[in-house]
């Protein structure tokens, strides 16, 4: 990952609070159906400016073709229709008529606790990388940013793997040779909240602390209750919450997800060693048999037949794509190093708790 | 969390001749406002154009919901409108207000316009005019009124919102296009829980230096919320300290505030916490195995499966068919691959199965688990 990051068109996006508060907004009022969106911004000097953001059309899930009907997948596919790529010129151009920067570098999606690398998610980025080098993926989780902290990552498609996805090939024997492994799919981006001059005064003004130490002291119980001290936004103290249950719950349910997806992966490349290996039998007792003719034709002084027909009459069966496995162990990585960093926090949180409630 | 004004006199206003049957808006009229709509505001007021026109404010529509009764109106986004406004004439681009209404609309059909917002607190003819576009039948938000947001963008002075619906008024006929009475309305900004997260990552952007700040890990923001709470409570015991050493006045609300906080504490057994301490931490750690084991498992999948070939055929001790004659290359390579592949994956689901019935031990994964063993 470190190697990949060197040669990456940008070192980290910058994105404005305007753009978080718009991911934010759409996301968590949409989850858990899936949101999206697109980013519009600039490049400049290395950091992609990530300036403003706007939602694409939801899709009416019931609509009459019936066939795929889940709203979740729709607005997952979402980027990369061709309707929306459409809807999002049509903004684009709006939007610099304004004076916003014009330029499309990205897309935004939500995710529930990390579920977000999949297909989908690999060919929207495709989508916009491919037109153009300095597109990012950001991704807000809003599970995980219901827990205090928020969660917004950006990520990007390595250049190897774009190469390959070009390609289209994820066999075997195609990964041996570009050496490419599912840690060097996605490479992720540091991401930076930046405010400007005139935000950052509205956001001192929504939650100053008071301005003297010298407040005056209130006069009964009800004077508090009435007037709560107006806790400032960061650090926001809802990452001291202690719930443990319901985030270990969805990690198991995710991890058994992901057991089935390799499962099924699995399943699929069995199948595919069985037909292999029946074809080849096929093939080498056709090739005896036209060995031995041969050698019977040679021994009767008669022109030998060819002994390369069996390309022809014999087909060997189409590898599937490995790139489902890969992209299946890059989401387990990806829950695994979630519960570490929450296995962190949590067991200094309930140190801490017990600490407290036992005194030595 | 809602910053809000406490204490408001709602003010009667003159009644425009309203369609048959719908009392519009005698009621008292709340705007809740959403961050991300001031965000846009305000950075919609930094993008302002500054070359060809003398206008220094820029003015937008505000897009969002109503409630049923039409009583609460929400703000929950804005798209700013081009316009050029000098000494005699404003203009508004009409035009491209209905287009991007109309695709702000497509993404959230939801929500109707609302009104309009300028970054001046100055009313004048303009915003009447302007007013009265947005609360006409036909282009704007009649028969419900329309919402005039101002947020004050001076340099050096507080950013400050209010909120107007406008009642017709005029002079003469030929004036009342351009004359409205602005009544002033409540406005609240209003937080939903899943905006704290973000608010408090944007408001440490806002505390640094640079108005720059990186999205912080789960362990970096405990520790900022630890070193928080630890601070306000030295404070606190600071001034309990002081009011002991009779340095300092004592308050009586105070006391009795801190004395209810502190009869908060839960009174539990210290078994029971041992207990429940010890259930927990399990948990949680047994997950974090499982996953960790699950990642192994799998990466180790992965490597197998695109292991180098040299190395399954020394396992499988069939290396000399590899450079046999061109015709049979491709197909023994074929088989020594599929063979190393099938062994390492049948090692691996040995493994698997391990850690499947170390799941086992939470439950519902055997059962999930068991028919698909036994299936293959």
């Amino acid at each position: 990952m470190v190697d990949a990051q060197k040669d990456a068109p940008f070192k980290s996006a910058q994105v404005e609070s305007l753009v978080v508060m718009r991911i934010v907004k759409h996301c968590s009022s949409s989850f858990p159906t899936t949101a999206t969106g697109s980013l519009v911004g600039m490049d400049n000097n290395g950091v992609l400016e990530v300036t403003n953001a706007f939602p694409f059309p939801t899709i009416d899930g019931s609509s009459a073709d019936g066939h795929q009907t889940d709203a979740s997948s729709l607005a997952a596919a979402a980027p990369r229709a061709k309707a929306n790529v459409a809807y999002q010129n049509e903004m684009i151009r709006h939007l610099k008529e304004v004076n916003v920067d014009a330029n499309n570098v990205g897309w935004y999606t939500s995710a529930t606790m990390g579920n977000f690398i999949n297909l989908s998610f690999i060919e929207n980025q495709y989508h916009y990388q491919r037109d153009n080098d300095k597109t990012v993926a950001l991704v807000h989780d809003v599970a995980r940013s219901s827990q205090g902290a928020l969660s917004l990552r950006a990520f990007r498609l390595s250049a190897e793997f774009m190469a390959a996805y070009k390609e289209g090939k994820f066999t075997t024997e195609s990964l041996q040779k570009s050496k490419l492994s599912f840690r060097d799919i996605i490479v992720e981006v540091p991401v930076i909240v930046h405010n400007s001059h005139l935000l950052t005064s509205f956001l001192h003004q929504i939650s100053a602390p008071p301005e003297s130490p010298e407040i005056p002291l209130p006069a009964s119980l009800d004077d508090i209750r009435r007037d709560p001290v107006k806790l400032p936004a960061h650090p926001s103290f809802d990452t001291l919450d202690v719930s443990i249950d319901p985030f270990l719950e969805k990690t198991c349910d995710l991890l058994l997800d992901s057991i089935e997806t390799h499962y099924a992966d699995l399943n699929n490349h069995q199948y595919y060693q069985r037909q292999l290996a029946r074809e080849q039998f096929k093939i080498s007792q056709w090739q005896a048999k036209r060995k031995a003719e041969n050698a019977a034709r040679l021994a009767a002084k008669q022109q030998p037949l060819p002994e390369d027909e069996w390309q022809r009459l014999f087909k060997l069966p189409q590898e599937p794509s490995r790139l489902e496995g890969m992209l299946n162990a890059r989401q387990v990585e990806q829950y695994s190093k979630q519960v570490d960093s929450f296995t962190a926090t949590i067991t200094s949180k309930m140190f801490a708790v017990r600490g407290n409630l036992l005194p030595e | 969390m809602a910053v809000d004004q406490e204490h408001f006199v709602h003010l009667a206003r003159p009644l425009a001749p309203t369609v048959m049957g719908f009392a519009a808006g005698s009621a008292p009229l709340t705007v809740n406002i959403q961050p991300q709509a001031v965000f846009s505001v305000i950075d919609h007021a930094t993008r302002r154009d500054i070359r060809d026109t003398q206008s220094t404010r820029v003015i937008g529509a505000l897009v969002g919901t109503r409630s049923e009764d039409g009583s609460e109106v929400e703000v929950r986004s804005t798209f700013a409108i081009p316009h050029t406004e000098n000494e005699d004439q404003v203009e508004v681009d009409v035009e491209y207000q209905k287009n991007m209404l109309a695709l702000t609309l497509k993404a959230s059909p939801r929500e109707t316009l609302l009104g309009w917002y300028t970054t001046s607190h100055e009313l004048n003819s303009f915003s009447a005019l302007i007013q009265n576009f947005f609360a006409s039948p036909e282009t704007g938000t009649f028969p419900h009124p329309a919402v005039h947001l101002t947020i004050s963008t001076e340099p050096g002075a507080p950013i400050e919102t209010k909120t107007y619906i406008s009642a017709p008024v005029a002079v003469s006929p030929e004036r009342a296009a351009e004359s409205c009475l602005f009544v002033e309305v409540p406005h609240k900004l209003l937080f939903s829980d899943a905006e704290r997260a973000a608010l408090g990552t944007v408001t440490a952007a806002a505390e640094s230096e640079t108005r720059a700040a990186p999205v912080a890990s789960d362990l970096e923001s405990l520790a900022q919320a630890l070193e928080a709470v630890s601070d306000l409570l030295e404070r606190v015991s600071g001034y309990v300290g002081e009011v002991l050493d009779e340095e300092r006045d004592g308050s009586h609300a105070l006391g009795q505030y801190l004395m209810n906080a502190l009869s908060l504490a839960p009174k539990v057994s210290s078994t029971q916490i041992e207990h429940d301490f010890n259930n927990h931490i399990q948990d949680v750690l047994m997950v974090s195995y499982l996953a960790n084991t699950i990642r192994t498992q799998i990466d180790l999948a992965q490597r197998l499966a695109t292991a180098p070939l040299a190395g399954s055929d020394k396992d499988g001790g069939d290396k000399r068919e590899g450079a046999g004659e061109d015709g049979g290359k491709h197909y023994d390579g074929g088989r020594s691959g599929g063979g190393g592949g099938g062994a390492g994956r049948g090692g691996k689901r040995a493994g698997r199965t391990g850690a499947g019935a170390r799941a086992g031990g939470g439950g519902q994964q055997r059962e999930a688990r068991e028919p698909r063993e036994n299936g293959e």
